[in-house]
């Protein structure tokens, strides 16, 4: 294909690059849920940085500015209505966007990085009595006292001793999410290491930091990812529920949609005006659901296996529609070396009796 | 005979599970001469797989242990190596192909990264960066007391960590040179249309496939010593001569020493030229193959041989050989063979067989564990 020597490597590689995007769209295509999650997630992303950077665009509303309309139902002026005091829900649903997917996605960006980190140490060093092994026992013991507490009795409690206000929402939480990726991540750490293609790269010289990093990881991120998404969503149920019960940040000077679900409920709001409650609760199920229809899907884009069956399409290679049928003959003839096939069964045969 | 690119040492490996003790390899000795395949051949469970992890030190200890004996490999003897140093040693010094092809190649890679990666390997080391490089320098040593020698590796010269790094640098070839190498490799295996293979990942390559990119990952760190362990064993029989064929004609080309694990004794015949057979842990007989195939010395030995399949015999059953492999926690006394044994008398019962012994006429090199070596020719 390549003469040696020519630089047609270049193609090669922006070919890869190509087929990777192509493979994922293939991929969105078989899975129409995941598609729609895809698309609900686009969506949200473009929808949080345009309220971000270009507000007016959306609404014609700031944030936390009253407008005359007072306890309007929804109409084309104001979609999802406005409160007694003359918020447009609507916009306050928009801007409270940006700060619940950034509040979402810090905690469970940390609580996969620390608790992944520490997971991956776990699972990969725990021989007993040895420096690892402590190592190991003293991270699973404190994810153990972690973990005991039930997780939204525990960042409520923390919530109410740090206090209201955002960054003490992202601790509280933080503190109570990080346990389950260790447990996760050393759980799958300990399934990938003992397999053989791990066992053969110590074989082939690679060192155990390379081990960790490069075989070890890559094989553990694909449940990883997929739970990360998921957890997004959950992250958000979360935040909203003790927005909810009151200890959240502060609406209506800070938009988040627990606490909007909240302070509304506290007014008594919910029979007489129901949509204040419709608007922000609307938002977290659209975006719970979106991670989540996501999350399903990923797992087949991330493993190369499942990946090239649903994209039907391989590397231009011997293509696997049935890829669990390595010994096919349609194979076999690749296989071939370049001189005569032996085909000679070998003399003897099995040795023990 | 040429100097010996390993030679194990009266090894001895024990299994602790729980509190039992089950002792897998007990004192074997073995060379594996420079150049030569050496082949090993046993039942399931007579410890072969055990002794050839052992020699790269990839069982995990704990549950083994290595008892006593040595593995000497240059001259460094690898039971005293501390394991964080063996990095060093794997690879470009001891390679080992496994018996499972269909997972050992990492599925999340391509098979050119997985090809490269090994290949990175051997350049790294051949630009002298000893990896580990940050745990080069010993830590400093407050009492003085002498460090335990383990031969070359610890008394290797202090490279400060940077100037690894950039040999390392260095020694990284751009990626249009990698890559032919690495297709090289593939062709060496006998891949066609290394090409399109490149850009594959495991689970689209078939077993026979798998297994060749194994050993081309394998030759590419030109290793001293080779050690495959039932590399054909998963295969189905015509992909499992393929890859012999190819093997055979490999260790033509490349002239690397091979350790050759197997069950089979076909394929053993094929491929070695020197063949240790183990049984219960215990090597019972050595010998250069056409002497130990046409003259065993040893009755498991002759047992073995008469249980084979053969194209000849098509009358009846196979031959199988009485009793079942001993519960190797509690070994039977004496001779470990003797229970099974048609020779079996008292004293094999009382007293373990002498070491290795060459028995009289022999070829040189043949050697055989029996109190009874001289009357195995008379069996049946």
């Amino acid at each position: 294909m390549n003469p040696p020597g020519s630089t047609a490597w270049v193609g090669t590689q922006s070919r890869r690059a190509w087929q990777s995007v192509r493979t994922f769209w293939q991929v969105l295509r078989a899975n129409p849920l995941t598609l729609a999650g895809f698309i609900l997630v686009v969506l949200i992303g473009v929808t949080a940085l345009l309220i971000t950077v270009a507000p007016h665009l959306l609404t014609p509303y700031g944030s936390n500015s009253p407008t005359h309309a007072y306890a309007q139902p929804p109409s084309w002026a104001h979609p999802f209505g406005t409160d007694s005091g003359g918020l447009d829900i609507y916009s306050e649903v928009l801007y409270a966007l940006p700060l619940d997917l950034g509040i979402a996605f810090a905690i469970a960006g940390v609580a996969v990085i620390a608790g992944g980190a520490l997971g991956l140490i776990a699972g990969f060093w725990d021989q007993p009595n040895t420096a690892g092994g402590w190592t190991s026992v003293v991270i699973l013991r404190i994810t153990d006292i972690f973990l005991s507490f039930p997780s939204l009795i525990l960042a409520l409690a923390i919530a109410v001793s740090l206090g209201r206000g955002v960054w003490q929402l992202i601790v509280a939480v933080l503190l109570t999410w990080w346990p389950f990726y260790v447990r996760l991540v050393r759980g799958e750490t300990l399934a990938v290491k003992h397999l053989p293609y791990v066992v053969a790269s110590r074989a082939a010289g690679v060192t155990e930091g390379r081990i960790v990093l490069r075989h070890v990881l890559r094989n553990v991120l694909e449940p990883v990812v997929v739970y990360f998404t998921l957890d997004i969503g959950t992250v958000l149920v979360t935040l909203s529920t003790i927005g909810f019960v009151g200890l959240g940040v502060n609406y209506p000077v800070t938009p988040e949609w627990g606490s909007m679900m909240s302070t509304y409920q506290n007014a008594g709001l919910i029979t007489a005006y129901p949509w204040t409650i419709l608007g922000p609760g609307a938002a977290i199920f659209i975006t719970v659901l979106a991670f989540s229809l996501l999350g399903d899907g990923l797992r087949d884009i991330l493993d190369p296996r499942s990946r090239r069956v649903l994209a039907g399409t391989g590397a231009g290679g011997p293509t696997s529609a049935s890829p669990a049928a390595p010994q096919e003959p349609s194979q076999q003839t690749v296989v071939e070396p370049g001189g005569t096939p032996t085909v000679v069964p070998t003399a003897g045969g099995s040795g023990g009796p | 005979m040429t100097a010996p690119v390993i030679s194990v040492d009266g090894l001895t490996i024990d299994y602790i599970v729980g509190a039992g003790r089950f002792r897998a390899v007990s004192d074997v000795s073995l060379e594996v001469p420079e150049g030569h395949v050496v082949g090993i051949v046993g039942e399931t469970g007579c410890g072969k797989s055990t002794l050839a992890q052992a020699i790269p030190r990839l069982l995990p200890e704990p549950p083994a242990t290595i008892g006593h004996g040595r593995i000497l490999f240059g001259d460094m003897d690898l039971v005293r190596v501390p394991l964080w140093q063996m990095p060093r040693i794997r690879g470009t010094g001891i390679s080992m192909i496994f018996q499972e092809p269909l997972n050992s190649l990492n599925p999340a890679y391509r098979v050119y990264d997985q090809v490269a990666e090994a290949l990175q390997i051997r350049h790294l080391r051949e630009a002298g960066h000893l990896t580990p490089d940050r745990r080069e320098q010993p830590p400093f040593d407050y009492s003085r007391r002498p460090q335990p020698d383990a031969g070359e590796v610890l008394s290797k010269p202090i490279v400060p960590a940077g100037a690894t790094a950039r040999a390392a640098r260095r020694a990284r070839p751009p990626y249009p040179e990698l890559r032919e190498e690495v297709l090289d490799y593939l062709k060496l295996v006998r891949i066609n249309d290394p090409e399109t293979i490149l850009d594959l990942y495991p689970h689209e390559l078939s077993g026979g496939m798998r297994q060749r990119v194994m050993i081309a990952m394998a030759l590419s760190e030109k290793p001293k010593l080779l050690i495959a362990d039932e590399p054909t064993s998963a295969l189905d029989v015509t992909i499992q001569a393929q890859v012999l064929t190819l093997m055979k004609e490999l260790i033509e080309e490349v002239h690397t020493s091979i350790l050759f694990i197997s069950h089979d004794l076909g394929v053993i015949a094929e491929t070695a030229d020197e063949l240790g057979v183990m049984y219960a842990g215990k090597l019972v007989e050595f010998g250069p193959v056409g002497d130990l195939f046409g003259s065993p010395r040893h009755p498991y030995t002759k047992a073995l041989l008469r249980a084979a399949p053969t194209r000849y015999k098509s009358d009846g059953p196979l031959d199988s050989i009485a009793g079942s492999v001993p519960n190797l926690s509690r070994p039977p006394p004496g001779c470990r063979f003797h229970p099974r044994c048609p020779l079996a008398r008292p004293v094999c019962k009382a007293e373990p067989p002498p070491p290795l012994l060459a028995p009289p006429g022999v070829a040189p090199g043949h050697r055989s564990a029996c109190h009874f070596a001289s009357e195995v020719p008379n069996l049946p």
